[in-house]
C-alpha cells in the first residue's frame, strides 16, 4: 500500500466523510441512524413522485439527487463521463428491484447497515453477516464465470438519460409542482434541510465518483486482497467516523432492543443483506455505487437505478417491507424469490469452461 | 402366515389407538351449571386429549363440592376462579398452570359497586342504609373484591347497610346486575366482565347505571395441576393451552367448533404465583377461606 | 453529427419543442396569483385534506369517551370504547385510547398490547407533530414497562406469557427510538 498515492487518500477522505455526514444528517433532522440510506430515500422518493401512497414515505429526497448530479459534475470535470452500457439490461433492471427488496426487509441499505452497527445496534450484526456471505457467494460466481455481459460505448447517448431524470428531479424539489407529495408525518417528515442536505449529497456523489468508493466493494475487495486494498481502508474510515460521531453526538446505544428502526428477526435480515451482497457483487456495486455510474453515463447502472425506483414502490406498495415488528410474510416471499432470481440468472449467464 | 405377520402392524397401524391411551381427569367450576359447563369445556377437553395424547375426561364440579372432590382425588387437573386456586394452593400446594385471558383486562378482571342511575346514589358512602345484593360468595370479583373495597372504605357490609343479599340458583351475577337495574336492590357487586358481555349483548347500556367504585384488577378463572402431576404433562399442558389460537378448531358430534370461542376465552396466560397476591391480601382482610378465622 | 439535411431539420424541431416546453412552463408557472394556477393536480393538498378531515372524524367520534375518561369514570369510558370498537374495528385510535385507559387502571400488560396494536396500525401517535400524538404517555407506560416487566422477565426467564409482553414493550421502546417507518 503506497501512502503517497492520492487516490488512496481520496477513497480514505470519502469514507470518512460518508461516516461524518451519515450520522450529522441524522442529527440535522433525517431519520435516527438513517442520515443516509439509499434504500430509504428511494422508497421516500417513489412516494413523492406518487408511485405508492404510503403517506408517512413520501419525501424527496435530496441527498439521492445530490448523489447523481455530484456524479455527473465530478465525472465531467475530470472527463469520465461516457455514455456506455447495453449489457443483460432487464437482468440489471430487475436486480434494482431485488436490491431494494433485500433492503427493505432488512431496513436499509448496506450504507445504513454500517450506520446502524457504528451507533450499537447489534441487531444489525445479521445483516453485516449477511453481506459479507452475499458478497462472497457473488465471488464464488464470477469466480465461476457469471457474468452479465461487459457494456460498450454508447454512441446513443442513454447514459444521459439518468442524469436527465435526476436533474429533473432536481426541479421538482426546487420548484416543488403539486403531483409531488410530502409526508407531513412519519418518518418522510424527518428531513434535514434541504439545501445542507443538496449539498452533502453533491459533495458525497463527486468524491465517490472520483474514489469509486462503494461499501460491498470495500468487503469483495478485502475478501480478495485483504489490507492491500485502499477501499478498505476508506470503509474503515467511514466506520470509524460514524462510530466518533455517533458517541460524540450522544447516538450511540449498544444493545438489541429498542434500535431505532430494527426488527429482531436475524434470519431475514442475514438473507435479506445476503441477496443485497451477492447481487451487488453480480452487477458491479451497492446501490449507493449504482447511483454514482448512472452519474458517470453508465446506462446499466443507470437501469438498475431505475429499477430500484420500482423497487421502492413495489416493497411499500405490497407490503413487503420489514418494520420494528418484524418481517411481513411477502418480505419473506420476495427474498426467497429474489434469491431464485439471482441462482437463475448466475446458471443462464455463466460461461461454462469446456 | 409369515406375509400376514409382517402385514399385521401395518392393518393395526390404522386402528384408533385410544385405548392406549392414559387417561386423567380434568374437574371444571360450574359458573352457572352442569349443561353450561359440559358446552363450554367440551371442545377444550378434546383439543388438549388430541394435543397431548392423553384422554382427558371433564368433570363439572360445583363450587362448593371443589375442594372436597379434589381432595378425594377426583380429578389431576383443576378449572376454577382464583379465590378456589388459591384455596387448592394454600392447601393442598395445587401448581399454575395458566389463567384465561377474557375482555379488556386480558388474564385479569375487577369488581364494580353499581346503583341504578338517578336513583340518587351518586357515590360509595351514599350506599350506607341501602339494600345491596352480591354475587355468590366465592366468587372473587362478584363477592370477595367488592366486600374487601367496602371495608377498605370503612362501610361495613355486616352493619352499614339495610340488608344484603345473595340471589339463588343459576346465572347469579346477571341475576344481581337486572336485580339492581329493575329497583329490587339498590346497589350491587358485579364483576367488570360480566357488565361488559351484557353491554356487548345488549342486555344493558352503559347510560343505565353508574360505577360507584371499582376493585383493583385481579386474575380471573385459572387452570391448575394437583402435586403429584407428572411436571412434563403439566409443562405440556401449558404450553397447548399457550399456543391456541382463535382459529384453532376440534370435531364434536361432526361439527368443527372453536375451541376458545367455544370455551369464552381469548386465549390463555402463563402468570406468576404472586400475580395471586391481591386476592390473598383480600381474603385475609375479609375473614374468607383459606385465611378464615372461626 | 449535424452534417446533412436531416441532422438540420432534427435540430430545427428539437429547438422548437423545447421553445414550445418553455413558452407552456413560463405561460403555466405559479406566480402566487392562484386565479391563473393550473385546475390540475394537488395531490399533497388533497392528502392533507383527507387526513384533517379523518382527524376531525375521529375527534368528533372519540370525545365522548374522552369526555367520561377525563370524568374519571374509566370503566365507563371503556364500555363505550368496546361499542365504538365494534362499529369501527381495525380503527387505531380504538387501541390507543383503550391502551390509556387500561394504564390508569393498572393492567400495564395490555396497555402495552393495545398500544402496540393501535401503533402497528398507524404510526400517528408516536410521531412528535402529529395532532393524534400520543408520544409522552406512550413513553411513560415504555419505561414503567421495562423496569416492571423487564424485571420480571428477567426473574422468571421461562415464562412465556412475560417473554411476550417484554417483546410488545421492546417494539414500542424501537418505535418510541424512530427509524423508517
Amino acid at each position: 500500500m503506497n501512502l503517497r498515492d492520492r487516490h488512496l487518500w481520496i477513497v480514505v477522505i470519502t469514507g470518512a466523510l460518508l461516516g461524518t455526514l451519515g450520522v450529522l444528517l441524522a442529527v440535522w433532522g433525517n431519520p435516527e441512524n438513517s442520515g443516509i440510506c439509499v434504500s430509504c430515500f428511494i422508497e421516500n422518493s417513489a412516494g413523492a413522485l406518487g408511485f405508492h401512497d404510503n403517506p408517512r414515505m413520501q419525501y424527496l429526497r435530496p441527498e439521492l439527487i445530490g448523489f447523481v448530479l455530484g456524479a455527473v459534475l465530478s465525472a465531467v470535470a475530470g472527463r469520465e463521463f461516457r455514455s456506455r452500457g447495453g449489457s443483460a439490461p432487464l437482468p440489471r433492471l430487475v436486480s434494482g428491484i431485488f436490491l431494494i427488496v433485500g433492503c427493505a426487509v432488512f431496513i436499509g441499505c448496506p450504507i445504513k447497515l454500517f450506520l446502524r452497527l457504528t451507533a450499537g445496534d447489534l441487531t444489525a450484526a445479521a445483516g453485516v453477516i449477511g453481506l459479507v456471505a452475499g458478497v462472497w457467494a457473488g465471488l464464488r460466481g464470477l469466480a465461476n464465470g457469471v457474468e452479465l455481459g461487459v457494456h460498450k460505448q454508447d454512441q446513443g447517448g442513454s447514459g444521459l438519460l439518468v442524469p436527465i431524470f435526476f436533474a429533473l428531479l432536481l426541479l421538482f424539489l426546487l420548484f416543488r409542482p403539486g403531483f409531488v407529495l410530502s409526508s407531513g408525518k412519519g418518518s418522510a417528515a424527518q428531513y434535514a434541510p434541504w439545501a445542507i442536505a443538496l449539498s452533502a449529497g453533491l459533495l458525497l456523489g463527486a468524491l465517490a465518483q472520483r474514489s469509486r468508493f462503494c461499501v460491498t466493494g470495500s468487503i469483495r475487495d478485502a475478501l480478495l486482497m485483504g489490507l492491500r486494498s485502499y477501499m478498505l481502508w476508506g470503509f474503515m474510515a467511514f466506520c470509524g467516523a460514524a462510530v466518533m460521531w455517533n458517541i460524540g453526538s450522544g447516538r450511540f446505544h449498544f444493545g438489541l432492543f429498542g434500535q431505532p428502526g430494527a426488527h429482531l428477526e436475524h434470519l431475514w435480515s442475514f438473507l435479506g443483506m445476503g441477496l443485497v451482497g451477492w447481487i451487488s457483487v453480480m452487477i458491479g456495486g451497492c446501490p449507493f455505487r449504482q447511483l454514482i455510474k448512472s452519474g458517470e453515463g453508465d446506462a446499466d447502472a443507470g437501469l438498475v437505478v431505475l429499477g430500484m425506483f420500482i423497487g421502492g414502490a413495489l416493497v411499500q406498495a405490497w407490503g413487503i417491507t420489514a418494520t420494528a415488528a418484524g418481517v411481513p410474510i411477502y418480505g419473506k416471499v420476495a427474498v426467497l424469490v429474489g434469491f431464485i432470481f439471482i441462482l437463475t440468472t448466475s446458471l443462464l449467464c455463466r460461461e461454462r469452461t469446456a | 402366515m409369515l406375509t400376514a405377520l409382517a402385514l399385521l402392524p401395518l392393518l393395526l397401524s390404522g386402528c384408533d389407538d385410544k385405548g392406549k391411551r392414559p387417561v386423567m381427569r380434568i374437574g371444571y367450576m360450574n359458573c352457572n351449571n352442569e349443561q353450561e359447563t359440559t358446552k363450554r369445556f367440551t371442545p377444550l377437553t378434546r383439543y388438549l386429549s388430541e394435543k397431548l395424547d392423553v384422554e382427558f375426561v371433564m368433570v363439572p364440579v360445583d363450587t362448593h363440592d371443589f375442594e372436597k372432590r379434589f381432595r378425594e382425588g377426583e380429578f389431576a387437573f383443576t378449572h376454577t376462579n382464583s379465590l378456589l386456586y388459591i384455596i387448592l394452593r394454600e392447601n393442598y400446594r395445587l401448581e399454575l398452570i395458566a389463567s384465561d385471558k377474557r375482555g379488556n383486562f386480558g388474564s385479569r378482571t375487577g369488581g364494580a359497586i353499581i346503583a341504578r342511575k338517578g336513583n340518587g346514589i351518586n357515590k360509595l358512602s351514599d350506599i350506607k342504609g341501602k339494600r345491596m345484593v352480591f354475587g355468590p360468595m366465592l366468587a372473587p370479583t362478584g363477592y370477595l373484591a367488592e366486600y374487601d373495597l367496602m371495608l377498605r372504605s370503612g362501610i361495613d357490609p355486616e352493619k352499614d347497610l339495610a340488608y344484603y343479599a345473595i340471589p339463588s340458583g343459576s346465572y347469579k351475577h346477571e341475576k344481581l346486575v337486572y336485580g339492581v337495574l329493575f329497583g329490587q336492590y339498590d346497589v350491587g357487586a358485579a364483576p367488570l366482565l360480566d357488565l361488559e358481555v351484557m353491554t356487548r349483548e345488549g342486555k344493558i347500556t352503559p347510560d343505565d347505571f353508574i360505577i360507584l367504585a371499582q376493585t383493583p384488577i385481579i386474575p380471573y378463572c385459572t387452570f391448575g395441576a394437583a402435586e403429584k402431576t407428572d411436571p412434563k404433562l403439566v409443562a405440556r399442558f401449558r404450553k397447548a393451552l399457550l399456543e391456541l389460537k382463535p382459529s384453532d378448531t376440534v370435531e364434536i358430534d361432526g361439527e368443527r367448533v372453536k375451541v376458545l370461542n367455544a370455551a369464552w376465552a381469548d386465549g390463555y396466560e402463563q402468570l406468576l404465583d404472586s400475580d395471586y397476591n391481591p386476592i390473598r391480601d383480600m381474603a385475609r382482610r375479609v375473614n374468607m377461606p383459606p385465611y378464615q378465622n372461626y | 453529427m449535424f452534417k446533412d439535411r436531416f441532422d438540420r431539420l432534427l435540430l430545427i424541431l428539437l429547438a422548437v419543442a423545447m421553445s414550445a416546453l418553455a413558452v407552456l412552463l413560463g405561460a403555466h408557472a405559479p406566480n402566487g396569483d392562484n386565479s391563473r394556477a393550473p385546475a390540475g393536480l394537488n395531490k399533497a393538498l388533497e392528502q392533507e385534506t383527507a387526513y384533517q378531515a379523518r382527524v376531525a372524524l375521529l375527534q368528533k367520534l372519540y370525545t365522548p369517551v374522552e369526555t367520561i375518561q377525563k370524568s374519571g369514570d374509566l370503566q365507563g369510558a371503556l364500555f363505550r370504547l368496546d361499542d365504538l370498537a365494534r362499529t369501527y374495528p381495525g380503527e387505531a385510535h380504538s387501541y390507543i385510547l383503550k391502551g390509556e385507559i387500561l394504564h390508569q387502571l393498572g393492567a400495564k400488560e395490555e396497555a402495552v398490547a393495545s398500544y402496540v396494536q393501535g401503533i402497528k396500525l398507524s404510526g400517528d401517535y408516536i410521531d412528535r407533530k402529529s395532532p393524534l400524538s400520543r408520544r409522552a404517555e406512550i413513553q411513560r407506560l415504555t419505561d414503567e414497562g421495562v423496569k416492571e416487566i423487564g424485571s420480571r422477565a428477567k426473574a422468571n426467564p421461562g415464562n412465556a406469557s412475560l417473554a411476550i409482553a417484554m417483546k410488545n414493550v421492546n417494539y414500542l421502546q424501537s418505535r418510541l427510538a424512530g427509524g423508517c417507518e
